[in-house]
């Protein structure tokens, strides 16, 4: 297709940032990733989408180091990463986010956007606050401002509504200065306001932050997205511009198929 | 808006200080004047003995509370890391010459310390890096395995224990024929232990081990090294546990495999539950009920009737953590929080619902 050759050559200058090579993931046995490769570039804005079981998440725990692929070959910034547990992975400047929301629930808002740094500087063992968490604090401060909860920074996690703790979610993810931010369904629970500021603040991001998207709103996925790409039971089956996946009939068959034949079916 | 506005320097101490004047605060150092001053007017066997043995009690149930409250980790293994300090001070002072048994290496006494906190910590850390992968009922389940292996450990090796325990643990000097001296000394420790673990619960160290009670997943993939962290705070409670270890060998002046086996280890939980595991002031308020329990239940009228032997004390124990259990989680400084708050309700009500925020905010302007 003309697009991936133009993605290609663009992939050449600005370098590959993430690179799956045949990754298979098998639970038992049930196959949930048969044998998926994926590019992606820096500066990248690609949108995951397919049914539910399609293996998104699952591609998601593979690149995080959450799951280890049954086989394949997972590669970040050039570095071998297969073997490599999840905790290495914000050294390589990787940030995700949770399909379900995983805060410190115990924790206020401030301490855990303070914590998500802390990981990555390895001053999560100093018994002494320094300089360096005065820096920390004010970043989190910060972040709350841009993800809407400066006046429930003192507000424990727990009690946050759902909207807020996806907030936080998000938050969490961004403070930690990524060069490559994954998230999952960040829109889920959110409210018709909250998914545009969303939108919104992912189109706000700098251009260099790559961004990989799990959405099922495909309103949100294809407005923040460049590069979208289509899974269905454990393989890509489409891959392309936002809007040559709006009009691509094998995606409406599958993913939008239900809902397209309501439409149809309802004159 | 406010005057202080021009002096933020001002401001913020005095945010400090009424930070520091919490409710909280002010009851718990108001027991501790209460127990410095109890030598003054308190009987000498409530001294020495409930109130020593509550501080002891106390620090070691404290290390549960902390690894429970901070770390998301019920360790039964801290009653074992206590012996462990035990064992290794009575081997080491016991002079060469005397009537007991154990290695019997004549040190000097504050050197044998200094070598029983460092064999405690480095057993702790061995223990909790086996430990740190597992959470939850698995946690429970390894340090219940350490405290059953370390009992047959200790009764087996025989050289070490002495066939039987290890008798005539002599105190240095300082506490020798002072056991008031002693009791002070574990009021000063239980401060500094509880103290510190606050303190640590705000640093990034005690910030990140929260993170992990709440969501280990996320933290490793933030960058944390989640076991590693696990196993220093086991290590840190494990050499607290350590030190009361250390007093409980010199108040009891022996020590046997029996006095860490299973029961003594749950008696151990059982003051942390008792006291509630998610509040440190619980640990002390916990074993203050237990040895009062132990000690005092018997002269009550009735009571004293049937005749409290140890199996009927563990009766009235069992029902005791029963009833908490049922009524209250969070042990019985849940209890007093939630009575603390029910009066809070009652001012407001007896102000007059209206009136009352209206006052109180009222009264906060400085």
């Amino acid at each position: 297709m003309n697009t991936d050759a133009a993605a290609a050559a663009s992939a050449d200058r600005r370098g590959s940032l993430l690179n799956l090579e045949a990754v298979v993931v098998a639970f038992g046995g049930l196959q949930a990733l048969g044998g998926v490769d994926l590019q992606v570039w820096k500066g990248d804005r690609l949108a995951l989408l397919g049914p539910n079981g399609a293996g998104k998440t699952t591609l998601f725990n593979v690149i995080a180091g959450d799951v280890k692929p049954t086989s394949g070959r997972v590669t970040i910034k050039g570095i071998d990463c297969t073997e490599l547990p999840a905790r290495f992975r914000p050294r390589l400047g990787v940030a995700r986010t949770y399909q379900k929301t995983r805060l410190f629930r115990g924790l206020t808002v401030e301490d855990n956007l303070y914590l998500a740094q802390t990981g990555r500087s390895g001053r999560h063992l100093a018994l002494l606050r320094s300089g360096v968490d005065a820096e920390f604090r004010e970043r989190a401060r910060a972040m709350a401002e841009t993800v809407w909860l400066a006046d429930v920074i003192g507000v424990t996690a727990g009690d946050l509504s759902h909207g807020q703790q996806r907030q936080l979610e998000i938050g969490m993810a961004l403070v930690t200065g990524p060069e490559f931010v994954m998230l999952d369904e960040p829109a889920s629970g959110l409210s018709r306001g909250e998914r545009e500021r969303l939108v919104q603040l992912l189109l706000s991001l700098d251009p260099d932050i790559t961004l990989l998207l799990i959405e099922h709103d495909m309103d949100v996925a294809l407005r923040a997205a460049q590069r979208v790409m289509v899974m269905n039971e454990g393989e890509t089956v489409a891959s392309g511009t936002p809007d040559e996946i709006r009009v691509d009939p094998l995606v409406h068959a599958i993913y939008l198929g239900s809902e397209a034949g309501l439409r149809g079916a309802d004159p | 808006m406010s005057p202080t506005g021009a002096a933020p320097g001002r401001a913020q101490s005095r945010r400090t200080l009424r930070r520091l004047l919490s409710a909280r605060n002010v009851v718990v150092a108001a027991a501790t004047a209460l127990a410095l001053l109890l030598p003054l007017f308190g009987s000498n066997f409530f001294v020495e003995f409930v109130m020593t043995r509550t501080m002891i009690l106390g620090i070691a149930a404290a290390t549960i509370v902390f690894l429970a409250a901070y770390g998301g980790m019920v360790s039964l293994a801290q009653y074992l890391l206590a012996g462990v300090a035990g064992f290794m001070v009575g081997n080491a002072v016991v002079a060469q010459d005397a009537w007991s048994k154990g290695l019997k290496l004549g040190w000097n006494p504050w050197v044998a310390v200094l070598f029983a906190l460092a064999v405690t910590t480095a057993v702790a850390f061995v223990l909790g890096a086996l430990a740190s992968r597992t959470t939850g009922i698995y946690f429970l389940m390894i340090t219940l395995t350490y405290a059953v292996i370390g009992y047959y450990v200790f009764g087996s090796i025989t050289p070490l224990s002495g066939f039987g325990g290890i008798t005539g643990i002599d105190p240095p000097g300082l506490f020798e024929d002072h056991p008031q001296r002693m009791y002070l000394a574990l009021v000063v420790l239980s401060v500094l232990v509880y103290v510190a673990f606050r303190v640590l619960a705000v640093t990034p160290f005690g910030l990140a081990l929260q993170g992990i009670r709440d969501d280990p997943v996320r933290m490793a993939s933030l960058g944390f090294n989640v076991s590693l962290h696990r196993t220093l705070a086991f290590t840190l409670a494990g050499f607290t546990a350590g030190l009361a270890g250390v007093f409980n060998v010199w108040w009891n002046g022996q020590i046997d495999p029996t006095s860490i086996s299973i029961g003594p280890t749950l008696d151990l939980l059982i003051v942390a539950v008792i006291g509630g595991t998610l509040s440190l002031e619980g640990a002390w308020l916990g074993a203050f009920v237990f040895v009062a329990a132990n000690n005092y239940l018997r002269n009550l009228p009735l009571v004293d009737h049937i005749g409290i032997t140890e199996a009927r004390f563990n009766t009235i124990v069992g029902v005791l953590v029963l009833l908490i259990m049922i009524l209250s989680p969070d042990g019985l400084a849940g209890i007093i929080d939630r009575i603390r708050l029910g009066l809070r309700r009652l001012v407001h009500l007896s102000r007059g619902s209206g009136a009352g925020p209206a006052e109180a905010a009222a009264g906060s302007k400085p």
